[in-house]
């Protein structure tokens, strides 16, 4: 609830440096540290007309501006460090989307959230390459655009082509790509380029429930909807040459496939029973937020566990659906060039989450320590030297993928030291959402939208033309201010831009 | 199907009127529902619901399904009524719904049972529209006003 007039709000944010705000203690109650957030300032202004807007009279609960909803999470107990917003921060459920919040695990009163975590456990991107060139493709641009769509499952009630069981869903659910790899779907180094190697070892299939397994069976490998998508893109521009070179990206207008995509109604089914049952526990416990959508479990409590377990299923079904997509394009794009994935080069460069909750070990005080860390809307960004990244990656930093909104343009960026230190690594996801999806399905016609990708050149396969115009750029803020803002903080660098040519949406 | 379709009379396949609308929320949708009673309002959220997915005119009622939901309080009924709803989508009977009869509607218990009169999704046949992920109970709120003859509902859904 907001209750000051702006003025006096106003007087707990101060900025730091161009690039960042501080939140004093106070601007909401109880908070146990600050909270930060990254802005440009493009971006700063739309933060604070949201509060603005929010301090109006006559304005109703229930809608939070991001910056209140970042002093909300820093009012949790147990949590260490600073409640950071990343710069495509914007307003969500409890927890902003593009929310990181790190939690002491040696502190009996920490807490783990669901909301921290987000409905779309595990949503994420994958990145493939491959060697082919804008030029090998354009000829073919459309059938291809066509092939993708024919082969993955896109859109409402659109259901997996990949056979699979109730037993089959139990093996993947506890091993995860390890499940994919023994099955034939990916190759064995796609796993190193997986953050935790595409399986979480905690996974536990039997805290799950029968009715997330149920939704969840259908529909494993397909695509979803809303701003889920497969994206044929060119490299655009190169800021990075020796990083990238790691990742076999070497020259302006190579060809990527760019996949985004989580757990489908799995993960939305596991987050949704955890909050029931955490809202009991949180009777039980005395653990009070500021916020009923912050609703938590003390970390070690049953309830806590058993929603890390189901996460961490929860999860390992997400790489075992961004995997069998891999599985489709690589077979999409043989079928084309009449040529073996393999010699198409066609590797994972990396896959990130950036909905998920991880236990990570940071300096915090000086100290290491053990920290559960909650990215919603966030990435992980690893710097050099890291011991959890690849081999290949060790000199250069995790690869972080950013997907922009349709017919924008994505990102390859790298982690770095000072990331580490101010965020626990971590990033922005995205460009985040500027206007409603209500308000765009108004203001924008969807033939328009079409149009105008069609005069950039992006072929466009869509199962929903409504969605085109919720989709459209306009409705989202701009992923370049986003990621300079990253840049320009020093919390990760840019590598490679991507250009889409070939959108494939649900 | 859990019932012969042979045993419904005419006016089932009546369908009512719209009574719901699509409010702004950046990046979700807000359902917003009402009626003559706090019972028609809750069908008719159920209903919004399902239009967000596909266009309701393309969809035929040949199947009927008994959904039950139960809660501790209102809010929580309403939102496992409309969970219940999405699991009738998700799963076997993969159902998408032309219409919504609530024919328990206990508001001392909170209990709902509901017919659900419809027909299973078929891509093709019914035009692809948003998916929804999930309900929620963010800025949910239930008008149950007798005396001002306002029911009402809210309920912001994860697109």
């Amino acid at each position: 609830m907001v209750v000051r007039q702006y003025n006096e709000e106003i007087k707990y944010l101060e900025k730091i440096n161009p690039y960042c705000w501080r939140i004093k203690k106070g601007f909401q109650p109880n908070m146990n540290v600050e909270g930060v957030f990254y802005v440009n300032s493009t971006l700063e202004k739309l933060m604070l007309e949201e509060l603005r807007n929010c301090c109006r009279p006559g304005m109703s609960g229930g809608f939070l501006p991001g910056v209140k909803q970042i002093a909300n999470v820093a009012a949790l107990p147990g949590i260490v460090g600073r409640s950071v917003g990343l710069p495509d921060v914007h307003s969500g459920y409890g927890f902003a989307i593009g929310n990181m919040a790190a939690f002491d695990m040696d502190d009996p009163k920490s807490i783990v959230s669901p909301g921290g975590v987000g409905f779309d456990i595990n949503c994420g991107v994958r990145l493939l390459r491959t060697n082919l060139h804008e030029k090998d493709v354009l000829p073919i641009k459309e059938q291809l655009a066509q092939s993708l769509f024919d082969h993955i499952p896109v859109g409402v009630g659109s259901k997996g082509i990949i056979p699979m069981n109730a037993r089959d869903l139990e093996e993947a659910l506890e091993m995860g790509m390890d499940w994919s790899l023994r099955e034939g779907y990916v190759w064995a180094e796609d796993k190193e380029h997986c953050e935790e190697y595409g399986r979480m070892l905690n996974a536990d299939p039997s805290k799950v429930s029968l009715r997330a397994k149920k939704r969840g069976l259908p529909q494993l490998g397909t695509l979803g909807a809303g701003n889920h998508y497969a994206e044929i893109q060119v490299v655009d521009e190169i800021f990075d040459k020796y990083a990238a070179g790691k990742m076999g990206i070497e020259s302006i207008g190579q060809v990527c496939v760019m996949i985004h995509s989580g757990s489908r109604g799995f993960g939305h089914q596991v987050a949704t029973d955890a909050l029931v049952q955490m809202e009991k526990a949180m009777k039980r416990d005395n653990i009070e937020t500021n916020d009923r959508q912050l609703a938590c479990a003390r970390i070690k409590s049953v309830e806590g566990q058993d929603y890390l377990k189901a996460m961490s299923a929860a999860a390992n079904f997400a790489w075992v659906n961004r995997s069998s997509m891999t599985f489709l394009t690589r077979q999409a794009f043989a079928k084309q060039f009449k040529m073996a994935p393999d010699d198409l080069d066609m590797h994972v460069i990396y896959d990130v989450s950036h909905n998920i909750a991880k236990v990570e070990e940071h300096v915090v005080d000086g100290k290491l320590k053990t920290l559960l860390v909650h990215r919603k809307g966030s990435t992980r960004a690893f710097p050099p030297n890291h011991p959890l990244i690849p081999v290949d990656y060790q000199l250069t930093g995790q690869p972080v993928l950013i997907g922009g909104t349709m017919g924008t343009c994505s990102y390859v960026l790298t982690g770095t030291h000072q990331g580490m230190t101010e965020t626990f690594g971590s990033t922005c996801h995205g460009a985040g959402r500027a206007l409603s999806r209500a308000k765009s399905r108004r203001n924008i016609d969807y033939k328009e939208v079409l149009n105008k990708l069609e005069t950039m050149g992006i072929s466009i396969r869509v199962a929903s033309p409504k969605l085109v115009m919720e989709e459209a750029p306009e409705s989202y803020k701009n992923v370049t201010d986003v990621v300079d803002t990253c840049h320009a903080a020093g919390i990760s660098k840019k590598t490679v831009k991507l250009r889409p040519i070939a959108v494939i949406k649900g | 199907m859990d019932e012969e379709l042979g045993g419904i009379s005419e006016e089932y396949y009546d369908i009512p009127p719209v009574k719901y609308e699509y409010l702004d929320h950046t990046a979700d949708v807000q359902l917003h529902a009402w009626g003559d009673s706090l019972k028609e309002a809750f069908e008719q959220c159920g209903m919004a619901m399902f239009g967000y997915m596909t266009e309701l005119e393309y969809v035929q009622i040949k199947d009927v399904h008994t959904i039950e939901a139960s809660a501790d309080d209102l809010m929580g009924l309403l939102y496992h009524f409309l969970d219940e709803l999405l699991f009738l989508f998700s799963y076997e009977p993969f159902l998408i719904c032309k219409k919504l009869v609530i024919t328990e509607f206990n508001t001392q218990e909170f209990k709902i049972v509901c017919r659900c009169y419809g027909e299973e999704f078929v891509i093709g046949k019914h035009p692809q529209g948003t998916e929804v992920k999930a309900i929620t109970y963010s800025a949910m709120q239930i008008i149950d006003d007798p005396k001002d003859n306002k029911y009402e509902v809210f309920v912001i859904i994860d697109i």
